[in-house]
């Protein structure tokens, strides 16, 4: 009786409800709806249109755009594309050596300042200095410092007594150059991602871990390594895709020379989009790049999510 | 098409008085070639004969009046906005500066719009350099000749020379290198790394880099890369015995008496390279000239004298055009287009190009070669460049140049660095320029691949 009480007190409250959800409702999707249409406007219909270039040949007569439908024909010359395959093969040598370099330096580098206690914060500005330089200001830099004739990196070793080499022109040392230039500009995005993380370790298992004997090391290995590892995963995910998307480094430095030494991804795009003028080519192989990155970010951030399962 | 224009009383009085003023102090009239017209704008690259250009357009505002915007980028960056602007409805630039990579995609794109389509009295002054021809279009055969409509109006007659030491050549006892084994015998000779390199090439991957540096060895040895585009036969020939020999030599030429960095060095390194006396030799286009005897950026001065480039005996020097055009865009307003127009036809007369010359640029008009400029000691390049002139071959005539030019730039590259064999270089560029000329439907095959 009591049941069927409530539902007779409650019957008349339901309409109310039911229009207050209504409302809710409309009112979410009017103040998401512009940011949805936004987004589906600057980034589903930029890649959509990508999507179905990739599919036709453009060329021009009288002034005006002709396209062709090609279907898979662009997507099966990739495969046969001697520039796509280096680039492919470098992009992955630059993304994995560099960003190894940069994880290792900066964590180093958090470590100590996170033990320095003196001018702590001079040491950071000096750290993230290269970060704030721009692009091309870096080519130029760099191009000057590895230069065969007067760089300064050749005179240092001349001083002693190693000969001079053409770091930049050489195919043994030009990606291996382009790499250490890129290790010296994002090392310090990674040093300060490793920095916030460190500083937010829980204190106390530190002290635990002390208290239970365990030195430096054995306190770097079984405590701070495990509690960083999600931060790790981030930061790695984090560089790797921005690594693999990298041009102005080896536009600047090498333009993809000598050879195909440094020919990365982003710059074969260059080459066939925009100097080639090939869209439709170019658009098959900016959606094949599209989908590398994607899968290389969901194996990166399902690897975090094992992992924070785990732990 | 005619033009009304109404002439308030008060201007047609002073330019009377101004007329009357001018014709009592001699020397004092000059013919005005251009009348006043709308503001233009000009999209041009940085080159080094940039400022001589942009001199001129002052000469050309200060004598007409007429106000002209120049849009200045690198090479790379000048093609993107061209292409950026013809494409659009309206067009924002209306005169491109075009280069020998892609003059022949704009004119076949319909991008541009023939001189004599906007104004049908137009002439050309006769002695303005026709380079090959490539300022004219024929839209039915697709091909440059005479026979088409006038499209455009050279700029630039850009060609390699050899740049070599006379100061060091005057000591050795020598002459300017005519063929290719005097010029190996000399840089060898002149060759003493690190402070003197025999020679330094361009060999670097780039937009037109190792490629343009590589013609001049190409076409001297007798070889080519199409065996006949004027007739349509697209036939690749790069990797003919000819064409071995050249690439034999110009990977010989670096390795012995070359720089180390050959494979990285671009046009700027070459020049730089000569202008700190590094240098006996450097195969560069003409519009370097002045830098070499500029105090302020040159060590040599006065010491560098000028040559055609050289050829095997029996042959002539063969010069790959590399020169700049200028061409008005289909797609910007008519009184624009008239603008354009009235610039281009001050800018062919054997006036404006002195004034070119005395800038430090390089004249179109031959009629200045014949001037007395052409003797003094500061202008020593003209007589050569005019001797070469004529010999100057124009390499494309397609519109899909620039994808041509990637394989060259790659496998040209790889050669001089030493990742691949010049024969499995030439076999490789001529399979892959073979396939671009089938995938453009034109009439094309190839040699046996050499071994």
């Amino acid at each position: 009786m009591a049941a069927a009480q409530a539902q007779t007190l409650s019957s008349p409250r339901r309409p109310a409800k039911v229009s207050e959800d209504r409302g809710q409702r409309l009112w979410r999707w009017l103040t998401f709806g512009p940011a949805l249409a936004m987004m589906l406007a600057l980034s589903v219909l930029p890649i959509a249109n990508l999507f179905l270039t990739s599919f036709q040949n453009i060329t021009w007569a009288d002034g005006q755009q002709v396209r062709t439908w090609v279907g898979l024909t662009h997507y099966q010359a990739l495969f046969s594309d001697s520039l796509f395959g280096a680039g492919i093969s470098n992009t992955l040598i630059f993304a994995f050596g560099a960003v190894a370099g940069q994880m290792v330096l900066g964590f180093a580098m958090a470590l100590l300042c996170t033990k320095i206690v003196r001018g702590r914060v001079l040491y950071r500005a000096i750290f993230i200095l290269p970060i704030l330089i721009p692009g091309i200001v870096i080519g130029a830099i760099w191009k000057l410092m590895l230069n065969f004739d007067f760089g300064l990196v050749n005179k240092a070793l001349g001083l002693i007594g190693i000969l001079p080499h053409d770091w930049l022109g050489s195919p043994e040392t030009a990606l291996l150059s382009v790499i250490a230039v890129d290790i010296w500009h994002w090392t310090p995005f990674c040093f300060l991602l490793f920095l916030a993380g460190l500083e937010s370790l829980p204190q106390d298992v530190f002290e635990a871990a002390r208290m239970d004997g365990a030195g430096a090391w054995q306190e770097l290995v079984y405590v701070t390594l495990p509690l960083m590892i999600p931060t790790i995963i981030v930061t790695f995910a984090f560089r790797l895709v921005l690594a693999f998307k990298v041009f102005d480094e080896v536009y600047l430095l090498t333009s993809g020379g000598p050879g195909t030494s440094t020919e990365v991804i982003s710059f074969t795009l260059y080459q066939r989009f925009f100097t080639e003028d090939k869209a439709g080519y170019g658009s098959a192989m900016s959606v094949a790049v599209i989908f590398l990155v994607s899968l290389l970010l969901v194996l990166a951030l399902s690897a975090r999510r094992r992992t924070g399962a785990a732990s | 098409m005619t033009f009304t224009t109404r002439i308030p009383r008060r201007n047609v009085l002073k330019g009377m008085g101004m007329a009357a003023t001018a014709s009592l102090v001699p020397g004092a009239f000059r013919p005005l070639y251009a009348a006043s017209v709308a503001p233009i704008t000009i999209v041009i690259n940085q080159s080094p004969w940039f400022e001589s250009f942009r001199r001129t357009v002052e000469a050309y505002e200060a004598e007409t009046g007429n106000k002209v915007e120049l849009d200045v980028n690198p090479f790379a960056g000048s093609l993107e906005k061209q292409r950026n602007s013809v494409r659009a409805s309206a067009g924002q630039y209306d005169i491109l500066i075009m280069n020998s990579g892609w003059f022949a995609e704009m004119y076949a794109g319909g991008f541009v719009e023939a001189i004599t389509d906007i104004d049908p009295g137009f002439q050309l002054d006769p002695e303005i350099y026709t380079l090959g021809d490539t300022i004219y279009y024929d839209a039915a055969n697709k091909t440059m000749t005479k026979a088409g409509k006038l499209m455009s109006m050279p700029v630039s007659p850009l060609i390699p020379m050899l740049y070599y030491r006379g100061d060091l050549y005057q000591e050795a006892g020598l002459s300017a290198p005519k063929t290719f084994a005097e010029l190996e015998a000399n840089a060898k000779k002149f060759h003493n790394p690190p402070g003197m390199y025999g020679i330094v090439q361009r060999g670097a991957r780039g937009p037109h880099t190792v490629a343009y540096d590589f013609y001049p060895y190409l076409y001297g040895f007798g070889g080519g890369i199409f065996k006949d585009q004027a007739t349509g036969d697209y036939s690749v020939t790069l990797n003919s015995d000819q064409g071995r020999e050249a690439l034999d030599y110009y990977v010989r030429l670096a390795k012995e008496a070359g720089h180390p960095k050959t494979a990285a060095s671009d046009q700027a390194e070459v020049i730089q390279a000569m202008v700190t006396g590094h240098t006996a030799h450097i195969m560069m286009v003409i519009a370097a000239w002045s830098q070499m005897d500029d105090p302020n950026k040159s060590a040599i001065v006065d010491k560098v004298e000028w040559a055609p480039t050289p050829s095997v005996e029996g042959l002539t020097t063969s010069p790959g055009l590399g020169h700049w055009l200028a061409g008005i865009s289909r797609n910007v307003p008519d009184d624009r287009k008239r603008a354009a127009v009235e610039f281009l036809r001050w800018f062919q007369t054997k006036a404006a190009q002195l004034e070119t010359a005395k800038a430090g640029g390089i004249p179109v008009n031959a009629a200045v070669y014949k001037e007395p400029i052409a003797d003094e000691r500061r202008y020593r390049w003209m007589k050569p460049l005019a001797e070469a002139l004529p010999h100057a071959v124009n390499i494309y005539q397609f519109p899909e140049a620039s994808e041509v030019i990637s394989v060259l730039e790659l496998g040209l590259n790889r050669a001089v660095a030493g990742e691949i064999t010049t024969v499995d270089a030439l076999n490789g560029m001529s399979d892959e320029i073979e396939k671009i000329m089938a995938g453009h439907s034109y009439k094309t095959g190839k040699l046996d691949p050499l071994k």
